[in-house]
């Protein structure tokens, strides 16, 4: 049971931080735009 | 164009400043963006970008053809346009090392009238905001 327990942390902490890598802004400069 | 883009997926909110011609796009939490179906909306809203830049969170690896390449998600990566802070990053990659950039995703060519949105795009590293 400590073996799971163990393993779905190991498993937890690497894949946090893949899920929060993303796109957080984005700014745009624009022609033409009335 | 506002509700051109706020009706891409990945997008939670579109500021538009008509005075300085610019437009902030904040994407949802848990969304995934694709930066050029945002270019693709903009023309086809018969506005023209100019420059994209974002400010986005991932790890460094190598592509297919050995260029550095930021990955945000395992089907969703930027190619690193080389420079001096692109080469400052090259030791992380492959090293669970998560970064924040800021960079300019894309540029009008100078001299075309229309630009081709369909061409992948390069990241180029403007700064280097933060290393987890």
């Amino acid at each position: 049971m400590n073996k799971k327990l163990a393993l779905f942390i190991l498993l937890g902490s690497i894949l946090t931080p893949i899920a929060q890598a993303q796109i957080k802004h984005i700014e745009m400069r624009v022609e033409g735009m009335t | 164009m506002k509700q051109h883009l706020g009706r891409q997926s990945g997008v939670q909110n579109v500021e538009v400043s008509l005075i300085d011609g610019k437009v902030q796009i904040t994407p949802k939490e848990d969304g995934r963006i694709d930066p050029p179906q945002l270019l693709k909306a903009v023309y086809d809203s018969g506005v023209s970008v100019a420059e994209m830049d974002v400010i986005a969170r991932g790890k460094i690896v190598k592509d297919s053809s050995g260029a550095l390449a930021l990955q945000l998600e395992p089907n969703q990566a930027f190619q690193l346009a080389p420079n001096d802070l692109s080469s400052g990053l090259e030791s992380l990659a492959g090293s669970p090392t998560i970064v924040t950039v800021r960079g300019q995703l894309y540029k009008k060519p100078a001299g075309k009238k229309k630009a081709d949105t369909s061409a992948p795009l390069k990241l180029l590293i403007l700064e280097v905001q933060k290393k987890e």
